[in-house]
């Protein structure tokens, strides 16, 4: 599990996160979303101890990057953008290197190589030199190496970039096939990579956590929308419909009478789409107050990823 | 630290690196073994270990220049960085790798010392003391490099600053002459050369192995904490 708590990190004078909380609990995919620049790859190498936040944590299964930053690099596997090769090398030579590197017993490191290598469907080029190979096989050498010293949590920062077609399917394929026994987070661009794989979206905007939201396999694709027009002051509402769970976004603006606001909510996938409904009318009749009008409606990753990174204020 | 330190030695070898730098060394000891012994008819086997000395100052920026640098270039330090070895076991193993290389070059050496000691005269204690300094000098040479690699951005930066620096050790004598009053007595003081000129007279002296010792050290922990202040300040 890594978990990172208010986590600021600045490149000089230049803030490129901005108290970031996320975790990636045990046993899930967890996909990391946003435009160019918007912080994925310093959320990525913070959580890998590549460089260390400005401020608050990185936790690798409870235990604190700063305290122990080698505990936590013997818990996690890493792809970064481009993949650390070593061209010279042949890639059983490269996997021999990384598996020393990250402690595999002396004894044990042929065979362990030679698990990693059938798994990520490297064997036809096992004796070639990195250097030598296509795009696709260089990537899989990249994810091999992560897999080395067999880490139960493995970060990738987009695994399929620049890849053609049939090698995404392939590099998806073995993400999901890890997913099976590893924690996995992982960078993309592409939304129906991470709707396809992920359990969990995590939408980076402007260094801020935008939106984080379940990927239910089970649910319909689709995230509720409510739009409501409700008899209380805005300062008054705002703090109250916070508390709702599963809320993931949230915006209001008082009506043309100072009495009524004007909201929409967003909430999180659920196997039963009518209970956010549900939520506010008992919240709201909790607080005596009326709603005017209440419209529920759906919303897919890609409107609500729209929304979060158009620059609009949203976070619940 | 000897995953490292493999892979390291290993790239020597794989690229022409490895070869490239034996054979100058051997081809510029080789003239200075004709000039200075062939030529002379001398036994004076501790004026040629001098002049080898001066070899380290053109060879060790070509063996230290990529440790560093390269990854830092085609980003493979993240590879390292965050694997579970520390910055001190990385550094280490990058500088033995470099030592080790140079100690194998200096082993070739000894055919110049067999071919004395078959048509001349060797003092042993003398020789051993030669080469003890020559083999600290170049150990004290690839710290100063390796420490310029961990800040360099290319490997060629690396070569080209490193150069200049161990002209500047070269000619710290020369530069002291000049400098008046206490500033060139440090420089003096500082000087590699001359600090290693008792081993040159066939002379065991601990100051100067002490000295030798203080610069490898200082070195490697000034690279070491480049390299972590560079994670602090940036990442890359």
């Amino acid at each position: 599990m890594i978990e990172l708590k208010h986590v600021d990190k600045f490149y000089g004078r230049v803030q490129a996160l901005k108290d970031v909380s996320l975790t990636a609990g045990k046993g899930e995919i967890v996909g990391l979303l946003g435009v160019n620049g918007a912080g994925k790859s310093t959320a990525l190498n913070l959580m890998t101890g590549y460089f260390p936040p400005t401020s608050g944590t990185v936790t690798v299964d409870g235990v604190d990057m700063l305290a122990d930053p080698l505990g936590c690099k013997r818990r996690i596997g890493y792809l970064p953008e481009q993949p650390p090769l070593y061209d010279e090398m042949t890639v059983t030579e490269y996997l021999t290197f990384v598996s020393r590197l990250r402690e595999v017993k002396a004894g044990s490191v042929p065979a362990h190589v030679k698990d990693i290598i059938a798994l990520c469907g490297l064997s036809e080029v096992a004796g070639r030199p990195l250097g030598k190979l296509s795009k696709g096989y260089r990537q899989r050498s990249g994810v091999a190496q992560a897999l080395c010293g067999d880490p139960p949590t493995l970060v990738m920062d987009e695994p399929t970039v620049g890849l053609d077609p049939r090698q995404v399917v392939e590099i998806r394929e073995l993400i999901r096939t890890l997913g099976k026994t590893h924690t996995v987070v992982f960078s993309s661009h592409v939304l129906s990579e991470v709707q396809q794989l992920c359990t969990r979206a995590v939408i980076l905007h402007g260094g801020r956590v935008a939106a984080n939201v379940t990927l239910d396999k089970l649910s319909d694709g689709a995230f509720t929308r409510l739009r409501a027009v409700i008899a209380m002051q805005e300062k008054r509402l705002m703090p109250l419909l916070r508390e709702l769970p599963g809320l993931i976004e949230a915006k209001a603006h008082p009506g043309r009478d100072g009495g009524k606001t004007e909201c929409t909510l967003v909430f999180d996938r659920e196997s039963d789409p009518s209970q956010p409904v549900h939520r506010l009318n008992r919240l709201m009749a909790a607080h005596g107050a009326s709603i005017l009008m209440l419209v529920p409606e759906q919303d897919s990753l890609e409107a609500l990823f729209l929304r979060a990174t158009s620059g609009e204020e949203g976070t619940p | 630290m000897t995953a490292v330190w493999r892979k390291e030695l290993r790239s020597y070898f794989c690229t022409p690196v490895g070869y490239v730098c034996a054979g100058v060394f051997l081809a510029l000891a080789s003239m200075f073994f004709y000039v200075r012994i062939l030529q002379q008819h001398s036994s004076d086997y501790l004026s040629f270990i001098l002049r080898m000395s001066y070899i380290w100052m053109l060879l060790c920026p070509v063996l230290t220049m990529r440790l560093f640098a390269e990854e830092r270039q085609k980003r493979t330090d993240q590879l390292l960085f965050t694997s579970p070895v520390s910055l001190t076991r990385i550094t280490l193993g990058k500088y033995l790798a470099a030592v080790t290389v140079l100690l194998g070059i200096v082993l070739l050496t000894g055919i110049y010392a067999a071919v004395v000691a078959v048509y001349g005269r060797i003092f042993a204690g003398e020789m051993l003391a030669g080469y003890l300094g020559f083999i600290l000098q170049g150990c004290a040479f690839a710290a100063v490099d390796l420490m310029i690699s961990a800040m360099a951005k290319t490997p060629i930066i690396a070569a080209v600053v490193s150069f200049g620096v161990n002209f500047v050790l070269y000619v710290m004598d020369e530069l002291a002459y000049y400098v008046p009053g206490w500033a060139g007595d440090i420089l003096s003081f500082l000087s590699l050369y001359s600090r290693n000129e008792p081993f040159i007279m066939g002379q065991l002296s601990p100051a100067a192995i002490v000295y030798d010792l203080a610069v490898i050290t200082g070195c490697l922990f000034a690279a070491i904490h480049i390299l972590d202040a560079r994670r602090w300040r940036k990442g890359a």
